[in-house]
Formats: C-alpha cells, sequence, structure tokens
C-alpha cells in the first residue's frame, strides 16, 4: 500500500452555530413585548397565551393555523402548538430586565417594556411581520379561549 | 458685445412731463450722485429697458421704483405719476434699437417691449418698431415676439439647453447670465452671482459661467449624454435581434452561437452561427444542410423502387427504425423523471432562499433591537446578564448544549453567504433544467418522426407489390421538405445577422466616441480659461488689499467656478469651502470686485461669451477704504473695448470722489439733485 496518501490524523475545529434569531434573548423579549401589546387587554397575558403567540410566529404555517382559528370563530381545531423552553427563558430575562413583571399569575407589561415597545413601533420596518400578523389577530383571543382549547386537547389526549 | 449709449424716462404726472436723461460712452463712465437723487433708479431701469429686470427679485412694474409707479417727489411736492416710459438705446457694435418699455401706462401691459430700429435716443428719426413679449411664456422661445430672444441674437448668444432639476431639457436663461457683469446694489454684493433667478435649474452659478466664458464642457456633458441614449437605443435594438435570432434556433431546433443578449464589437462574422446536434455531433447548420442534400441526392440516383423490390430493404429498416425508437422511449422515460426530480430540487432551493431572507430580515431587525435596547440600558443587548452582569452567549437555547452560537453580526455575514450560495444555485439549476427541456424537445420530435416512418413502412410492407413504394416516396419528399426548411431558416438567420452586424458596428463607433471625449469633461482649453480665471482673481486680491485668506489657499472650484477656499482634513482629503465663510465684509467685497474683473480679463485672451460690458451699482460696499476703490477704478479704467457704468455716491463727498478718481480716464455723468426733473 502507497503510504503517501494515507492521513496520519485528522483534527477539527469546532466552530461557532448559527443561531435562528428566534433563539436569541433580545429578540424573543421583544416578542413578547409586543404580544403583551398587540393582543393583550391591560397589557398583561397568561402564560398559556404567552406561549401560543410565540409558537404562531415561529413560522407562517403556525400563523396561519391561528389565524384560521380565529377567523372561522374558534370553531375549528387545530392541534397541540408547541411549548418552549426558551420562551420561558426568554420570560425570565424579560423580569431581570424589569421588561416585564408577574403579577399573580400573569405576566404584565412594566415601565422599561413600554419604552422598548415604543422605540420598536416607532420604527415602521422593524418586526413589520410580527407587527402585521399580530395586528390582524388584535385583542380577539382571550385566555378563555385558550383554555377551552388546551382543555379539548388533554381530553383528546387522555382519550388517546 | 454689449453697449449702453442712452436712457431716457418719461414721467407724466399730475404737474405736467417729468423726465430723466443719461448718456454713455466706452470705457469707463463714472455716474455720480449722491444719495437718493436718483441714481439707482437709473441703474434699475437700464435693467428693465433691457427686460432684465428679474436681477432685482421680481418681474414688470413692481421691481422699479415709485418716481416710475406712484410719484415723483419734486420741490418738496409730491406729483401722482399718470403714464411712465423706459426708453433705453443700446448696440451690439454693428446694430443699434432703442426699447420702449412702460412701467404705468393704462391699456398697455408692461410685458410689452416696443423695439425701435434705430438710435432713438441720440439720432432722433423715424424707425421701424417692433413690439415684442417678454416674461410671458415663449418670451424666451417665440421667434416672433420674444424679446429674450431677439436679444441673444443680438448679443450673438447661442445660450445651451440645461437639465432642469425635473430632469428636463430646457434652455438656461439670459437673465441667468446678466448676474455675472450686471451687479446691482441691493443683493448684488451679498454673494457671487447673488441675484440669479430661479428657474429649477441644477448649478445655474456653474451653467451660467460655463456660459460666459464658453466651456466646451457643457458640450461635452451633452456629447455624453447623447452617447448614453444612443447605447440604451443600441442596446433594445439589440435585445430585439438576440431574442429573434433564438426564437430562430428554437424553431429550428438549433443552438445559437456567439451571440450575447447586450451588445458588443463583433470582429469575426463566422463565430456567430446556428448549429445542430447531427449523430451526437455538434455541426454548422450550413454542414447539416449539406449533409441532407447528400442524403438526397442519393435517394434520387435510384429510380423510384416498387413495394415489392423494396421488402427486403424496408424489412430491415423497420427492425432497425423500431430499435431505435425503443432506444428514444427508454431514454425519454429516464429524463422525465429526472427533470421532475430537478424541479423538486429547484423547489427546495426556493424555499430555502425564503427561510434564509427570513432569517435574515429577523437578524437585521434583532440588530436594530439590541441597538434599541442598549439606548434604554438593557444589558442583554450587549450579551451581559442584568443580574450577575456575566457575559451571556447570546442565545435562549439551555445550559446542556455545549455549542456556541455565532455573534449576530457573523451570523448576518453567514446567512448573507448562503442566501448568494443558494441563488447561484438555483441560477444553474434553471439552466440545467432547460437544457435537459431542450433535449425532451428534441427527443420528442424525433421519436414523432420515427413512428410516422414506422407506420408508413408497416403500411408499406402490407400494401400491393407492384406499387412504387410509398415509403421511399415520403422520405424524398419530407427529407426535401426539410433542406427547404433549413434553407429558409438560414436566410433567415443571415438577415438578422447582417442587422447584428451593422449594429455592432455602430456600437464601436459610438464606444470610440465615447472614449474620446475627455473623462472629466473639461477641455485643454477649458482648462487654460479656469486657470486664467484663478490666477487673474488671485493677482486682483492682493491688488485690492484683500487679507482674510493667504492665496495659496484660494481656488476657483471646478463645478461652479466660484472661489473657494481649500482646507485638508486628514492625510490627503482636500474639503472646499466658501470663500465668504472666512472672509470678513469689505474683503468679501473686494472677492467680488476681483471676480467680476478677473472674468473680464479672461475674455481678453480667449473665446468667450463676455458682453463687455459691466454694471456696477455702488460698489464702494461695507466701507471698503477710498484707496482700495481707487484700484477698483483704475483697473476699470484700464478696459479698453468694454463699457464700464459705475454707479456710485462716493460717501456723498467731494474729498473721495477727487481722491479715489484723480488722473484716471474716465466720462462723468454728474447728477445734481434729483435727476428726475419737470422736462
Amino acid at each position: 500500500m502507497d503510504d503517501s496518501n494515507k492521513i496520519s490524523r485528522i483534527s477539527f475545529v469546532k466552530r461557532p452555530i448559527s443561531l435562528p434569531p428566534d433563539y436569541r434573548p433580545m429578540f424573543k423579549v421583544a416578542q413578547i413585548v409586543l404580544i403583551l401589546s398587540y393582543c393583550c387587554r391591560s397589557n398583561r397575558s397568561s402564560l398559556l397565551k404567552l406561549h401560543l403567540f410565540s409558537w404562531a410566529l415561529k413560522s407562517d404555517l403556525n400563523g396561519q393555523k391561528v389565524t384560521h382559528w380565529v377567523q372561522n370563530n374558534f370553531q375549528t381545531d387545530f392541534s397541540v402548538w408547541g411549548i418552549e423552553p426558551t420562551l420561558n427563558r426568554g420570560i425570565q430575562y424579560a423580569i431581570a430586565e424589569k421588561i416585564i413583571r408577574r403579577v399573580s399569575n400573569k405576566y404584565e407589561l412594566a415601565d422599561k417594556g413600554v419604552l422598548l415597545l415604543n422605540s420598536i413601533k416607532r420604527d415602521n420596518d422593524l418586526l413589520k411581520t410580527e407587527k402585521d400578523f399580530l395586528n390582524v389577530i388584535g385583542k380577539k383571543i382571550t385566555d378563555d379561549r385558550i383554555t377551552n382549547l388546551s382543555k379539548k386537547w388533554t381530553l383528546f389526549y387522555v382519550k388517546d | 458685445m454689449l453697449k449702453i449709449n442712452a436712457i431716457k424716462l418719461e414721467i407724466n404726472t399730475t404737474n405736467g412731463l417729468f423726465g430723466a436723461d443719461l448718456e454713455f460712452n466706452d470705457g469707463l463712465n463714472i455716474i455720480r450722485g449722491d444719495n437718493s437723487t436718483g441714481k439707482s433708479s437709473m441703474f434699475q431701469a437700464i435693467l428693465y429697458g433691457l427686460g432684465l429686470e428679474e436681477l432685482l427679485g421680481s418681474k414688470n412694474a413692481s421691481t422699479m421704483q415709485y418716481v416710475l409707479r406712484d410719484h415723483v417727489n419734486y420741490d418738496g411736492n409730491e406729483f401722482d405719476v399718470l403714464q411712465s416710459f423706459v426708453f433705453l438705446e443700446f448696440t451690439n457694435g454693428e446694430t443699434t434699437i432703442t426699447t420702449k418699455r412702460s412701467v404705468v401706462c393704462q391699456g398697455r401691459l408692461p410685458q410689452l417691449i416696443d423695439v425701435i430700429e434705430g438710435a432713438y435716443l441720440t439720432q432722433k428719426g423715424d424707425y421701424n418698431i417692433h413690439p415684442m413679449w417678454v416674461h410671458d411664456a415663449g418670451g424666451a422661445s417665440n421667434e416672433l415676439y420674444g424679446f429674450h430672444l431677439f436679444l441673444q441674437e443680438l448679443l450673438g448668444w447661442q445660450l445651451p439647453e440645461v437639465t432642469n432639476s425635473k430632469g428636463e431639457e430646457s434652455r438656461l436663461y439670459i437673465q441667468q447670465i446678466a448676474p455675472s457683469f450686471i451687479l446691482e446694489q441691493k443683493t448684488g454684493w451679498s454673494h457671487f452671482l447673488a441675484t440669479i433667478p430661479y428657474y429649477n435649474i441644477r448649478n445655474a452659478e456653474g451653467k451660467s459661467i460655463e456660459f460666459l466664458l464658453n466651456l466646451n464642457v457643457a458640450e461635452n456633458e451633452k456629447a455624453k449624454r447623447y452617447l448614453n441614449i444612443q447605447k440604451q437605443i443600441i442596446n433594445q435594438k439589440w435585445q430585439i435581434l438576440f431574442e429573434q435570432s433564438k426564437s430562430l434556433a428554437h424553431k429550428g431546433a438549433a443552438i445559437l452561437n456567439g451571440l450575447e443578449p447586450t451588445p458588443f464589437i463583433i470582429n469575426d462574422n463566422k463565430n456567430i452561427s446556428l448549429s445542430v446536434i447531427n449523430d451526437d455531433e455538434n455541426i454548422s447548420i450550413i454542414d447539416f444542410i449539406e449533409i441532407l442534400k447528400e442524403s438526397y441526392n442519393e435517394l434520387e440516383s435510384y429510380s423510384l423502387p416498387n413495394v415489392g423490390q423494396n421488402n427486403d430493404f424496408n424489412e430491415k429498416k423497420l427492425e432497425a427504425l423500431t430499435q431505435q425508437y425503443n432506444q428514444l422511449s427508454l431514454q425519454l422515460d429516464i429524463l422525465s423523471p429526472e427533470i421532475a426530480l430537478d424541479k423538486g430540487q429547484l423547489k427546495s432551493y426556493n424555499q430555502q432562499l425564503i427561510s434564509i431572507s427570513e432569517d435574515l430580515r429577523k437578524n437585521k431587525d434583532l440588530l436594530k433591537l439590541n441597538k434599541l435596547g442598549a439606548d434604554i440600558e438593557m444589558p442583554i443587548a450587549n450579551s451581559t446578564c442584568p443580574l450577575c452582569k456575566n457575559t451571556i452567549d447570546n442565545s435562549l437555547l439551555p445550559d446542556g448544549i455545549e455549542e456556541t452560537p455565532m455573534q449576530l453580526e457573523e451570523n448576518i455575514n453567514y446567512l448573507e453567504a448562503q442566501h448568494k450560495m443558494i441563488e447561484v444555485y438555483i441560477e444553474g439549476q434553471k439552466k440545467y433544467i432547460q437544457e435537459k427541456e431542450n433535449q425532451v424537445r428534441l427527443m420528442q420530435d424525433k421519436s414523432l418522426e420515427i413512428r410516422q416512418n414506422i407506420r408508413a413502412l408497416k403500411r408499406e410492407l402490407i400494401s400491393d407489390e407492384r406499387l412504387p413504394s410509398e415509403v421511399e416516396i415520403e422520405r424524398r419528399l419530407s427529407l426535401r421538405n426539410k433542406i427547404n426548411f433549413y434553407i429558409k431558416l438560414i436566410d433567415d438567420f443571415n438577415n438578422l445577422k447582417s442587422d447584428i452586424i451593422d449594429l455592432s458596428k455602430e456600437w464601436t463607433i459610438l464606444i470610440g466616441r465615447e472614449k474620446n471625449l475627455p473623462s472629466d469633461f473639461y477641455s485643454t482649453e477649458d482648462r487654460k480659461k479656469i486657470s486664467d480665471l484663478e490666477s487673474s482673481f488671485l493677482y486682483l486680491l492682493g491688488k485690492f488689499n484683500y487679507s482674510s485668506q493667504s492665496g495659496e489657499r484660494i481656488r476657483i472650484s471646478m463645478d461652479k467656478y466660484l472661489p473657494v477656499v481649500e482646507t485638508k482634513i486628514g492625510d490627503d482629503k482636500i474639503k472646499q469651502y466658501d470663500i465668504k465663510y472666512d472672509s470678513s465684509g469689505s474683503d468679501f467685497v473686494r472677492a467680488i470686485w476681483a471676480y467680476t474683473c478677473a472674468l473680464k480679463r479672461v475674455s481678453d485672451t480667449h473665446d468667450t461669451n463676455h458682453p463687455r460690458l459691466l454694471m456696477l451699482d455702488e460698489p464702494q460696499q461695507q466701507s471698503a477704504s477710498i484707496n482700495d476703490f481707487r484700484t477698483l477704478l483704475t483697473e476699470l479704467s484700464g478696459y479698453k473695448n468694454c463699457q464700464v457704468l459705475v454707479f456710485a455716491s462716493f460717501n456723498n463727498s467731494d474729498e473721495d470722489y477727487t481722491n479715489s478718481t484723480r488722473g484716471l480716464q474716465f466720462s462723468l455723468n454728474k447728477i445734481d439733485g434729483k435727476i428726475v426733473k419737470p422736462q
């Protein structure tokens, strides 16, 4: 065998990975702020609702499902939405930053959050897709709707 | 040239006829009068008579002093004006004319100027009169009645077309040239060419000096614009021809060689050709026709066989064709799913492109968000933990994942690179699919042909043996058709080709001409003029005792041709700013003197459009010293073959007058009391 072509040693260099913006703290915090302002009464929301919207903003397909659900007067079912630990971490950052605060079981926009919200609103091009989507949904989804939906879904799975 | 011979005001008042006259000579004329004697009224009336009152800031009668419009003050009394006219006699050296224009006159608009064809004021007589219009739409372009056009012709001026701020071509106006040699008192001394009216023309100062000094730069610029338009036209024609050639090639299932969608110089006509794939070989269409002709001739050399005679041959042929057909079908069967696969791949590339674009958009938004966050002091915007102030890795992934995420900028660069790469993939994939589809089309055509042949052969094999072979007839016929088709095709193509070659020749000439234009539009003569303007200006600045700036830093700018001060910022960057900002008030007036005189000096040694007339109203502004004013008058009195009208009060002092004019050659018009007197 010809030894000259033999590879004696291979070394690997670990490179940083590309990270979707959804997994960046600042991006998540901005999303939370937008959700609280555009889609929640008194800028206050349950954890489950935040999860629903965070999931809906994740892809076009998810967004379409939610829009469809709202437009059909909440009659259609859509199967499970995702619960992501990243949102929970985002919420923790937001609380630590005093962007939102926890009031009993809900999360509420704090003063600093309003500051951030206003500066995001001022730039029309910034997070345009997100703003457009949240605007269309508006405050139509109440916590009751979400609880009902999630109840159906637990029953459904329990049966299975 | 332009020389003012005389001016006359005629004012009818409630107390009879009032009026004023002045006559002017060659060379320096000093019109001396104390303040408020009516000096400036006369100066302004000259502009009015020339239809140039826009230099005073407006149009028509409103620009004139009250003495022409409203009332005459005389001996402590006020008399209302009933009617007033301005008469102005001037000459271009050959033709002398007099204009008559009303300021106040019932039933007559101030836009109307009577042009009297003669020296009406200095040599009374009967002259022809032409009424003309000024300022009205068409005033500058209507050949019959436009006074400005008439004035241009009198001056021998061909005013250039310039681009206005709407991007349209528009003519430069005579009112825009005049401020370089007529300086009126109110705003004329506030800046260089301060009284240029604004007609939506970009860089009117530059354009007006370009014209005054007759620089070629405007022509070169225009030539360049013209060339660009021509290039665009050729480009469009070329594209049409290219598309036609392409569709022609498509029709004949041929490949188009040696042509690009954009124009270029064609050196060898032979490179542009059509070729076809024959037996897996790329041959020119002319060779292909030869091959077809050969096989046709071969067929023709046999007499038409009977069916019976041909049976053996037909059977073999049928076998061969069937085999060929099966092979083709097989290849087609392989290719079609391949294409479907490739299209699927293309679709997935497109999806990837969309998702990368979306990611990019989000990342760029994130960059903005981080900035907003930092503005309201959010530690996470700077990758710092809000609680422990340690650096965090800027990700929401759980701690257990031992991957370092990219930094945001790095991430954006990475995604942009990916974006480009996918775009390249997509382009390649599209081309690849196109090629395969072409191939399929060719094969389908071929298999159709074979099928027809097979059918004919089969029909013949079962028909009467004594009949002439139908297949043979068909074969000859179709071969002949094919030959005719390709001959026609090559004919059409040659026509297109000769059009393209002609176009390419035009293109060659065009880019040759483009190369010949100076790269920055200035001709050698232009540079000479500008450098002469600069040196004359600097020389005169020194003479007039300008002291705010050292001369080494003063230049004439190449865009507006106005004096600027140059400073170095950084190592080699040069910044130019207006000389006004670094000059004291009186020094700036000296700079305007010097610039106005320098323009005249350049026209002594170069071919320019300067009218050889200077009109200065009260040049001793901003308490410039008597000495320097004397230097100015000395300079002006030295101007031969040029008329200079200086309207000045000499600070209402005989001593100042004597000191500043002693020993100089000039004609004096002294105004005592009010110039407008009863006639």
